[in-house]
């Protein structure tokens, strides 16, 4: 067995490496928690209530939303394809919590929804994959399909509110009177996350499939069942975050997470996944959500009004590709 | 053609031409007929759908998403597409509306279709320049041009006092035809002339048909995308501005779902979204067709969300006619090859 060049000399330490290269390495491989890091500390040091514990804790509730579907929207961008369906779905999984709340109790309810989620989540891939519809123009589709549903259920864009204590703790409790139980839940989903990416043989399927669909099909994968398999994923991990929204806000309406899609897709972009397809980081899509509620926060208490978040969301969005494709340019060179 | 022994495959190649000619012509076809069935149902099941009044209102709704919708269709037949034109569409309104209070219509019309031609071009050199895949660049255009509206509005909405005679643009007559229509037509017109008699039109299919092959036969990509980006901008701002004039009260929050809309009226009216070709007349009857439908459903009295059901549905069936042709296609070629 021959060992890549490069890799032999980092090997037998033949060509000692530059510090230098080392920190633009690092830089540009971990660019977004470091830029994570910098505007924390800035933030900090330039507004005594950024800091607090209170406003801390806010960040990390906040960030559990997106950051659960970004979980999952990560291993589908990793199959090649995405869905912009998941604002609907989770207006949805959302309503439908809260009406059957109080006839099924909240573990119940938890399962139903979660159950719903995946069942929207295969239906999306069946759309993508057996119909051989563009994933962004179907998704796109049937998200106006999920938002006129939750529409129709609560009779126009009424909110449903939840009176349920022992439910709504689950989006304002906190777990040693620290963590807000959403990011415990947001934690978990990276772990299991990673571990099906990673460590598992769908995993490995999933990137073979994004890289390269034509030789993945060759090779013998089913490659539609691991996209169906990959849009159930991301409708599960978005019917999480419905309940855990709803659960926060004590209510539900179809329209609760407007955007969410864009949110979603700019977390997991900021984060360093390709939407080549056939690579991604869970970690950047981690640290992406964290950067996002970040900023979100640091808008709200600079004072700058909401419609600037929309602003913000787009450049960030925009220029985060922009820095992909300077990487993948300077890696050419 | 027949004595021209370099084409290996004439026959074959005719074949398919013909197919894929028999299958366009059948899908503007198929469009009308369905355009004719809803509009009988539609007048035996709504009374008050075939009153002058309400046909006009119809036609004049089917115009403003038609006109973006034909810009949109070019932009799919390059192989691209916009998502952002709900947003430029409700920023030049809004454009329109502001400049109404300072200056004449004339020039606040200009004003607003610069606006729509500044963000479609934007929109174009992002795609080229730096390589960026059209949906997210359209996707992230989409938001940011959505907040700067709501932050010239400052979430208020802005109605147009003077100049009562930009209404004319809405409800004037031109021979007697609503100038809405009239509009349509114009754009209709020009558009068809740009993309099947002007080489720009030509390089833009050529690229939507096959990008490598577009290259390497020397046509300027960037410069034919950046264009017709900045096309897609102007329509979606004679939309915007066909739009303030209906309303004449105009907010942040319209023109949501219009992407949706218009990308649904290209694909339903045969522009496959694999590009390469457009069909503009096919085009404006979906529009029509999807209009009726509004139509109809509001004197049916059916609640405005059924509307959305009925777009994402429509959408959905139209794009898998889509898919199930372009596997006749590959079938087709492959059977003859």
């Amino acid at each position: 067995m021959t060992l890549d060049p490069i890799e032999t000399t980092l090997v037998k330490g033949e060509r000692p490496v530059s510090y230098g290269a080392v920190i633009v390495n690092f830089l540009t491989k971990y660019y977004i928690q470091c830029l994570l890091v910098a505007s924390v500390a800035v933030l900090a040091a330039v507004n005594p209530y950024f800091g607090t514990v209170e406003n801390l804790e806010n960040i990390l509730l906040q960030a559990s939303f997106a950051g659960i579907g970004a979980a999952g929207m990560t291993l589908l961008i990793v199959s090649g394809a995405f869905d912009l369906s998941v604002a609907g779905l989770l207006g949805l999984c959302g309503v439908l919590s809260s009406e059957l709340l109080p006839s099924l109790g909240v573990v119940f309810t938890v399962i139903v929804a979660l159950v719903l989620g995946l069942f929207l989540g295969f239906l999306n891939g069946l759309v993508v994959t057996k119909l051989r519809i563009p994933a962004f123009i179907a998704t796109l589709g049937m998200m106006n399909i999920y938002l006129a549903l939750a529409f129709i259920w609560t009779n126009g864009s009424r909110l449903i509110s939840v009176e349920d204590p022992s439910f709504n703790a689950l989006g304002t409790g906190t777990l040693l009177n620290v963590l807000p139980i959403p990011f415990v839940v947001l934690v978990a989903t990276y772990l299991i996350c990673y571990v099906i990416l990673n460590r598992s043989v769908y995993g490995r399927c999933l990137r073979a499939v994004g890289s390269n669909e034509i030789a993945a099909r060759t090779a013998g994968l089913p490659v539609d069942l691991i996209r169906i398999l990959a849009f159930a994923i991301v409708g599960g991990c978005s019917a999480l975050a419905g309940v855990f929204l709803t659960a926060e806000l004590s209510s539900a309406s179809a329209v609760m997470a407007t955007g969410y899609e864009l949110t979603v897709i700019a977390v997991v972009v900021i984060g360093g996944t390709s939407l080549r397809g056939g690579s991604g980081t869970l970690f950047g899509s981690f640290a992406g959500a964290l950067f996002f509620a970040v900023i979100n926060s640091a808008l709200n208490i600079l004072n700058v009004g909401a419609y600037w978040q929309y602003v913000v969301t787009g450049i960030f969005l925009i220029s985060a590709l922009g820095v992909q494709a300077l990487r993948g340019y300077i890696q050419a060179e | 053609m027949k004595n021209s022994p370099e084409l290996l495959h004439p026959r074959n190649f005719f074949n398919v031409s013909n197919a894929t000619r028999f299958i366009q012509v059948a899908e503007s076809l198929g469009v009308f007929a369905l355009l004719m069935i809803v509009v009988i149902g539609a007048s035996i099941v709504a009374p008050g759908f075939f009153t002058y009044t309400n046909l006009t209102n119809t036609l004049i709704s089917a115009s403003i998403t038609a006109v973006t919708g034909l810009g949109m269709t070019f932009a799919i037949a390059m192989g691209g597409f916009d998502l952002s034109v709900g947003s430029v569409q409700v920023l030049t309104a809004i454009v329109a509306a502001d400049l109404l209070s300072v200056v004449d219509p004339p020039l606040a019309i200009v004003g607003a279709l610069l606006a729509g031609l500044m963000l479609g071009l934007l929109n174009g050199i992002l795609i080229s320049k730096l390589r960026l895949p059209a949906f997210v660049v359209t996707f992230g255009m989409m938001s940011i041009v959505r907040g700067v509206a709501l932050l010239v509005t400052q979430g208020q909405s802005v109605m147009i006092t003077r100049h009562s005679e930009f209404g004319l643009l809405n409800n004037g007559k031109i021979l007697g035809l609503p100038v809405p229509l009239v509009i349509m037509i114009i754009v209709f017109v020009v558009l068809s002339a740009l993309l099947k008699h002007t080489p720009f039109g030509r390089h833009a299919c050529a690229i939507g048909g096959n990008r490598a092959a577009a290259i390497v036969s020397g046509i300027n990509v960037d410069r034919t995308t950046i264009a017709v980006f900045g096309l897609v901008g102007v329509t979606a701002a004679i939309s915007g501005v066909m739009l303030s004039s209906q309303l004449m009260i105009v907010d942040a929050t319209l023109g949501t779902g219009f992407e949706l809309q218009t990308i649904t009226v290209s694909v339903l009216g045969g522009t496959s979204l694999s590009g390469g070709h457009g069909n503009l007349v096919g085009t404006i009857f979906a529009a029509l067709l999807l209009a009726t439908i509004a139509s109809a459903l509001n004197i049916l009295k059916v609640i405005a969300v059924y509307q959305y059901l009925a777009l994402g549905v429509l959408l959905i069936f139209a794009l898998s006619i889509d898919s199930a042709r372009r596997a006749f296609i590959t079938k087709s070629l492959l059977s003859h090859a």
